[in-house]
């Protein structure tokens, strides 16, 4: 999933780069992008979602 | 119409580049040239890292427009939250323990940390520049720095597409907590789903129950020992003075005569040798400094020391002062007859009794070292017999005791772990533990390596405290009763143990 993840950043990245008028597709890619990452960091971290310290 | 980049831009550009070719592109030089590949949530904080400097992109193409800030700042904050969560995995390891390589002596967990706190203050500064007219609508030419910028960041993130390929697999596996050494031999691959494996938790391991004795099954018939001899109560006493919580532990000093009684209110009482009168009391103040959970333990240790413990092992050193100095002591005390004195407050670290609750407190004169027991959870099913030096208060063992050859368990699911340890006592070479569960009197070497005999013991109703006196043991009850035992015959050690 990390390397999907990169292939939606790079197309993106792309559409900024080359594509600008594709703004607004750029911008979903990014949300969906922050999305998968932080999803994957709580697949992670599911077992205990806050730090393992005495809170 | 396109309009120039200004400094900010320009500002903006180098921070992606930097962040492209510093951190990420360095990770990414560690992966696929030294072969240090990233676990899960590594790549979650190395994305996070990527994401800033893409919305970076964004604003360099389309200026500071106010998603765009907010995307940067939640990203931050969100990759902030990250660092701390791993790495309190490790920052609190001995020396030199760390996870993976360090790089400039820093791990890349602890990193990341420096990477998300700096950009939010790269945002702050960013804003400070920013001037109303920024914001416009419109397509901005992102200059030459800014084209670099956007071909250096294609580059380094089809690295990491590269790597991630490699070191994840494509979808739908994910990033390992453990990931082998980087290779571009596909044999070496491992591809792998087994981070979702696993029930859902927000404190994990440190999800424990506050212990409470009151809810334990006390039949003896029950306890996971089987065909223990009774040991019958001989008579009952009282505290005879009224107590400001429920009774939670009895010492007696061997010397004196007089005892110690402690309350789950944090009381804190000297009696005499009757029980009947208050020689000295305060009620210690649980909140200002080191947190007291109930007190569940005490002891003398020797002169006039005495020694209190709550159930998370934290520990209170008082003395009996006639000249104490009640300014002082107002910051330890919620009241005081004004006439002790608080000499220390500080916490017993365990190892193999760490994240369990300790409901016994002992002195083992002999040796010089305090003794506690710990309390199973739900998470952590283990009976741990910690030892600590005068001294200094450290650790000097921590043993999971052994049944002697006589003691069977009553069921093949069935240890030591189901009792409740609520009092203990050194006396005459052995350990004492009293548990409150099951009602089962434990006798143990002095340094808990295993159990040499067990008695039942009926008639107990909530136990709370065991101490000794000459010939006898007193178990405290939380109703204030005292029954009385008359200790058994010291057992011996079978032969080669």
């Amino acid at each position: 999933m990390e390397f999907l993840n990169f292939l939606i950043i790079l197309w993106a990245a792309w559409l900024v780069w080359r594509r600008p008028a594709r703004e607004e597709l750029a911008f979903r890619l990014l949300v969906l992008s922050c999305l998968l990452m932080a999803l994957l960091f709580l697949v992670g971290t599911h077992t205990s979602l806050v730090p393992g310290v005495n809170l | 119409m396109p309009s120039s980049p200004g400094r900010a831009q320009s500002i903006l550009a180098w921070a992606v580049i930097i962040l492209m070719a510093g951190p990420v592109g360095a990770a990414v030089w560690l992966g696929l040239v030294q072969g240090d590949s990233p676990c899960i949530l590594c790549w979650a904080q190395r994305t996070s890292m990527v994401l800033i400097a893409l919305v970076g992109l964004f604003v360099l193409r389309y200026g500071p427009r106010p998603r765009y800030l907010g995307m940067a700042v939640l990203l931050g904050a969100w990759g902030v939250f990250m660092a701390l969560r791993h790495s309190a995995l490790h920052l609190a390891r001995d020396v030199g323990q760390g996870f993976s390589a360090p790089i400039f002596g820093v791990h890349t967990y602890a990193w990341s940390w420096v990477v998300h706190w700096t950009v939010l203050a790269v945002i702050g500064v960013l804003l400070l520049l920013l001037r109303a007219d920024d914001a416009a609508s419109g397509t901005r030419e992102p200059g030459r720095t800014g084209r670099f910028a956007m071909g250096l960041f294609l580059v380094v993130v089809a690295g990491n597409a590269f790597q991630a390929f490699a070191s994840t697999g494509p979808p739908p596996f994910i990033g390992q907590a453990d990931p082998v050494r980087f290779s571009l031999d596909p044999r070496h691959w491992v591809w792998s789903l087994e981070e979702t494996a696993g029930a859902i938790s927000l404190r994990g391991s440190w999800t424990i129950p506050e212990p409470d004795p009151a809810v334990v099954d006390p039949d003896p018939a029950h306890g996971p020992l089987a065909d223990l001899p009774t040991l019958s109560v001989s008579g009952w006493e009282q505290v005879g003075v009224r107590l400001e919580g429920t009774l939670s532990d009895l010492a007696r000093d061997p010397a004196t005569g007089r005892f110690l009684a402690v309350t789950d209110g944090h009381g804190v009482y000297l009696l005499d040798s009757t029980l009947s009168q208050v020689l000295h009391h305060v009620v210690l103040d649980p909140g200002y400094s080191i947190d007291l959970s109930p007190l569940a333990g005490a002891a003398f240790l020797g002169g006039d020391t005495l020694a209190v413990l709550s159930t998370n092992k934290s520990y209170v050193l008082l003395r009996p002062d006639s000249s104490a100095d009640a300014n002082r002591e107002w910051r330890h005390f919620l009241s005081t007859d004004g006439g002790v004195s608080e000499l220390r407050r500080s916490r017993f670290a365990t190892v193999r009794g760490r994240q369990m609750y300790v409901m016994s407190l002992a002195y083992d004169p002999a040796a010089d070292e305090l003794v506690t027991v710990t309390v199973p959870s739900p998470r952590h099913r283990r009976l741990v017999v910690s030892r600590f030096a005068r001294t200094d208060f450290l650790p000097v063992s921590e043993l999971v005791p052994i049944l002697a050859t006589g003691l069977t368990p009553s069921g093949p699911e069935r240890t030591l772990a189901d009792f409740v340890v609520t009092g203990a006592v050194v006396a005459d070479g052995s350990l004492y533990a009293l548990s409150a569960a099951y009602s089962t009197l434990l006798v143990m070497d002095p340094q808990g390596r295993m159990v040499r005999a067990a008695y039942a013991v009926p008639g107990l109703q909530s136990p709370t405290g065991l101490t000794a006196r000459g010939s006898q043991l007193l178990v405290a009850q939380a109703d204030g009763r005292i029954a009385v035992l008359e200790r058994p015959a010291p057992q011996r050690s079978p032969a080669g143990s």
